[in-house]
């Protein structure tokens, strides 16, 4: 993408959107390497005031976590807040309270200094491990000494960050977010994330702009610099100039506005102007986010990742119960339209905390690799969903599939689960149709034997871009070489539908390229029967559906299919949605979220 | 007072969740509880003591209760020792 009119061409830094919206402001460099805190000695009379201290600092950190295990356990649901649980535990643990007493009274320092060192002992034992992950996890000790610093040097830090600033960080923790959106922090951007990690979700669901996958951002920005963060593009500009930051206050008002409009569309149907029906569906991953489907107007859950469920360092909601009371709900709020589970897709860039690391991990044992691996795994899930298809429609996706072989390998499994579910009198759906995700190009190049064998087809455009391009888009040096439009992709999508039409089966497409307005028009023209994002998106996809002919989407997709120069297509496209779907375009250009 | 041995058998071993899990439930007894490991010894109703143990997989740990319940503690913490604290992978 152009750099949007700034005329420094290095001050544009890209990143991935994760969650909408423009703001404009000073940027705030948020560091959390540790502050060195100074010894300081203490009469032996003011002793006891440093207790106090100590004290009344450690109830500001009690307040602090309570609030934030309130937000997480709401925004992301009982197993995120247990690390927080667990910090809270640790404010008054015998290692900790009684041991910063005694170490004030008998060096008679202050409270800050006997943290840091009570502190590092503790840490020091644990990074003498032998076990990487239990050396990292001497972090978890190391932010509960920086709560306890931060507040008790409370006044300097807080007077800092509670200006309408944009935070610019290495990495940022879910925690962080909320407390500075309390704060009234304008957005965030951060080196390190994907759009599916914790700080995202949390950003999406307090409606705070924000970026990640900023590289080097922490390098490249001051405190104070004026920036732009754009987190529709995904890019930031540092220090724009007067026509640019014009140009942006402008953008941001539009948006605002268009936000606003986009509300009126939930209610119409998805149709395009000569009648043809899209199914828009929403992109979940925790129950927590089910109001949205109503808001946005989802007719159903085209895709639930269900990793979140293992994202407490590791542990999976092992209990079929656990699961099961997640999935029914999801199922109820989104029946009578269909909720879509994919199976556990575990490894690639996920997070698989304890697997082996490999080499190549795209490669390498993900997804339903692991799964038909993994038993124990595979089954209670299936069992949890299977029990919640008694409660509305349901589906099973299989992801990473690349042979035939893994459908009737997971076929049989299925058949097992649900004979001994009848066995037990328990309620399921025997025809819940099971589809698999067309990520592999292999599956693509094959559809139509895999269409003989499946009930539904759901295409990972990310991932299939990558397979075929051969592009790691998170690697500086090719990244540029990543385009989820490129004919091969889109040869490849058109083979799925082709063949999905001919053995009558249905094609969503769940990755980010549905949320990249130029894409939406091709998409329908190659025969895409549902589009699949985070619900945030689908009121903007609506308006480009309602303002196109089916036709027009068919002429597109050929022209599309041999575009041979990616540049001038997209501009091409820019002209067609501007011409059709008032503004869209100027605010909805790949944003990088599916 | 009994001393029980248990064996680590989550594969990330004794970290910040699993230390929580522990020190929550042997503090719903009265009973005193100490763990032992490599001569290193921690009160087990310090969460921070737990987790400097950095008890790893396959790791050996000595469970010491002392007290009136010393027996019900005793099982409800080799029970969460055996389920792996609920991680699998």
């Amino acid at each position: 993408m152009s750099t949007s009119g700034s005329t420094i061409l290095d001050s544009d830094l890209h990143g991935i959107a994760v969650s909408p919206g423009i703001a404009i402001g000073p940027a705030y460099m948020y560091a959390r390497v540790s502050f060195n805190v100074e010894r300081r000695i203490l009469e032996p009379e003011v002793v006891e005031e440093e207790y106090e201290r100590f004290e009344r600092a450690i109830k500001r950190a009690e307040r602090d976590l309570h609030k934030i295990i309130a937000v997480t356990r709401e925004k992301l649901g009982e197993d995120s807040a247990t690390i927080f649980e667990a910090q809270l535990l640790m404010l008054r643990d015998h290692s900790l309270y009684p041991e910063v007493q005694a170490y004030i009274k008998n060096h008679n320092v202050n409270a800050g200094y006997a943290v840091q060192t009570v502190m590092s002992k503790h840490r020091q034992m644990m990074e003498a491990s032998d076990s990487e992950y239990l050396r990292e996890r001497a972090n978890d000790l190391l932010d509960i000494q920086e709560r306890i610093i931060r507040h008790l040097r409370r006044a300097r830090v807080l007077s800092a960050i509670d200006e309408k600033t944009i935070v610019i960080a290495e990495s940022l923790t879910a925690a962080d977010v909320i407390l500075f959106s309390r704060r009234g922090v304008l957005g965030c951007a951060t080196e390190f994330g994907g759009p599916t990690s914790h700080v995202s979700i949390m950003a999406r669901a307090l409606s705070l702009p924000a970026l990640v996958s900023m590289k080097d951002v922490s390098n490249q920005v001051e405190n104070g610099d004026i920036v732009i963060l754009d987190g529709i593009k995904g890019e930031l500009i540092v220090n724009p100039d007067a026509k640019t930051l014009k140009r942006y206050k402008t953008k941001q008002r539009r948006y605002l506005r268009l936000i606003q409009e986009d509300k009126s569309l939930v209610p119409l149907p998805a149709e395009t102007l000569d009648g043809h029906h899209i199914s828009l569906q929403a992109n979940l991953e925790l129950r927590e986010e089910i109001e949205q489907l109503s808001e946005y107007g989802a007719e159903g859950v085209g895709l639930f990742r269900t990793e979140m469920l293992l994202l407490m360092e590791g542990r999976a909601l092992v209990t079929e119960e656990e699961q099961f009371a997640q999935y029914k709900d999801v199922v109820e709020a989104s029946s009578p339209g269909p909720t879509t589970f994919r199976i556990l897709d575990l490894g690639g860039d996920k997070m698989l905390p304890m697997a082996h690391r490999e080499h190549n991990p795209f490669l390498g044992w993900r997804g339903i690799r692991i799964m038909l691996d993994k038993l124990d795994l595979l089954v209670p899930q299936l069992r949890a969903i299977l029990r919640a298809s008694a409660n509305g429609p349901t589906k099973i996706l299989l992801p990473m599939v690349s042979a035939l072989e893994e459908v009737r390998e997971f076929k049989v499994v299925l058949a097992k689960t649900m004979a001994e579910l009848s066995e037990e009198g328990i309620a399921y759906d025997p025809n819940v149709p099971v589809g698999i995700m067309v990520e592999v190009p292999s599956v693509a190049i094959s559809a139509d034997q895999f269409a003989a064998e499946v009930d539904f087809f759901s295409i990972g455009t990310n991932d299939l871009t990558q397979y075929v391009l051969a592009v790691d888009r998170g690697n500086d040096l090719v990244a540029h070489l990543y385009n989820e439009m490129h004919p091969a992709v889109l040869q490849l999508i058109s083979m799925t539908t082709e063949a999905a039409k001919k053995a009558g089966i249905s094609v969503s497409l769940c990755g980010e390229l549905a949320t990249n307005m130029r894409a939406v028009p091709v998409l329908l023209g190659l025969g895409v029967d549902t589009l699949s994002a985070s619900p945030i998106y689908l009121p903007a996809i609506k308006r480009v559906i309602r303002a196109m002919k089916q036709s027009e989407g068919q002429a597109l997709a050929q022209k599309a299919l041999v575009a041979s120069d990616a540049g001038e297509f997209r501009d091409m496209m820019d002209r067609w949605l501007e011409e059709h779907a008032c503004g869209v375009s100027f605010f909805l250009e790949g944003a990088g979220l599916a | 007072m009994i001393e029980k041995e248990v064996i680590v058998t989550n594969r990330a071993g004794l970290h910040t969740r699993p230390a929580s899990m522990i020190v929550r439930a042997a503090s719903q007894f009265k009973s005193e509880f100490y763990i032992h490991k490599d001569g290193y010894e921690i009160n087990g109703k310090s969460i921070i003591g737990v987790m400097t143990l950095a008890a790893e997989q396959g790791a050996t740990l000595m469970l010491q209760f002392d007290g009136e319940d010393e027996h019900e503690a005793f099982d409800a913490l080799a029970a969460l020792f055996k389920d792996g604290f609920g991680e699998v992978i």
